[in-house]
């Protein structure tokens, strides 16, 4: 049985279940949105779920300074771990807004734009490697 | 199999997820910002076939390369951390440190983005999302083109059999 290009396109774009659910389509548009704000405020006031310090295999809960001989510490992991629990939980209260939310045009500009904000914060909280 | 061996298998796999990413992104952005909307006469050219792929198709395999990809990337960074960074900075690279922490970011915003991405592209034939899929996968593309690039710069600096 052969397939033509129409029937892919019409069986990848008609999926039911989560593609069609508005509370779906709200939790990831707040997802979406609130990751990339709540990553820059994790960089920069460096706020990581947890510490790894990969010389020793340890890991801290929070922040946590570099032990003197045990190598480096790792933050990059906390922070997404952060990001990674914090804006599903803002995404599950943004599940409950109204179905107009998303007739909002800004949203849907915010959804990607966002991404593009932030990268000139991320490239300043790097100042140090740019400088040196 | 010696740890050498082991890390650079790891590294090689994640290389190749890129790759599958890179591939499958950049076929669905050009469609959604070039769309083909009538072949020439004499037939397609390689650009326009490039551009003239099932769009959506690609979405749930983009999100699940990208998954792997950040899983395999964030197993092998706990090495990259000591045996890397540190020859790197004392090498006196800081700039390319610099760019790697910056792809570093952009991984992990993509996770943000994927849920959304994926939704867009599953309503495809909802014109009402048309200009926030094309931003998503164009921002998703371009994240995963400089990712790709600053990790290949990186390897060259202090990659495979250094």
């Amino acid at each position: 049985m052969s397939t033509t290009t129409a029937d892919r396109v019409s069986k990848a774009t008609s999926q039911p279940g989560l593609a069609s659910s508005v509370r779906f389509r709200n939790f990831a548009l707040v997802m979406a949105m609130s990751f990339p704000v709540l990553y820059v405020i994790c960089d920069i006031f460096n706020l990581p779920l947890f510490t790894y310090h990969p010389g020793t295999n340890r890991v801290d809960l929070f922040w946590a300074a570099a032990r003197s001989g045990e190598g480096p510490a790792m933050y990059w992991y906390g922070w997404t771990a952060t990001c990674l629990v914090a804006s599903p939980v803002l995404g599950l209260i943004g599940s409950l807004l109204p179905e107009s939310f998303v007739q909002n045009k800004l949203v849907k500009i915010l959804v990607w734009a966002l991404y593009v904000i932030a990268v000139p914060f991320l490239v300043w909280s790097l100042m140090p490697f740019w400088t040196k | 199999m010696s740890v050498n061996t082991f890390w650079t298998i790891f590294l090689i796999l994640h290389g190749l997820a890129a790759v599958a990413l890179l591939g499958a992104l950049t076929h669905q952005a050009l469609a959604v910002a070039m769309p083909v909307r009538q072949v020439a006469a004499g037939g397609p050219g390689f650009v326009t076939r490039f551009r003239a792929v099932t769009g959506p198709a690609y979405a749930t395999a983009v999100c699940v390369l990208w998954i792997i990809t950040f899983i395999l990337g964030a197993f092998i960074y706990t090495k990259y951390r000591i045996y890397i960074r540190i020859p790197i900075e004392q090498a006196g690279f800081w700039k390319t440190q610099g760019f790697f922490e910056l792809k570093e970011h952009f991984a992990s915003f993509g996770l943000g983005l994927l849920p959304i991405y994926w939704y867009f592209w599953k309503n495809a034939q909802n014109p009402e999302y048309d200009g926030a899929r094309k931003g998503a996968t164009l921002v998703l593309t371009a994240m995963c083109w400089f990712i790709f690039i600053v990790g290949h710069v990186v390897n060259n600096v202090r990659g495979y059999g250094s």
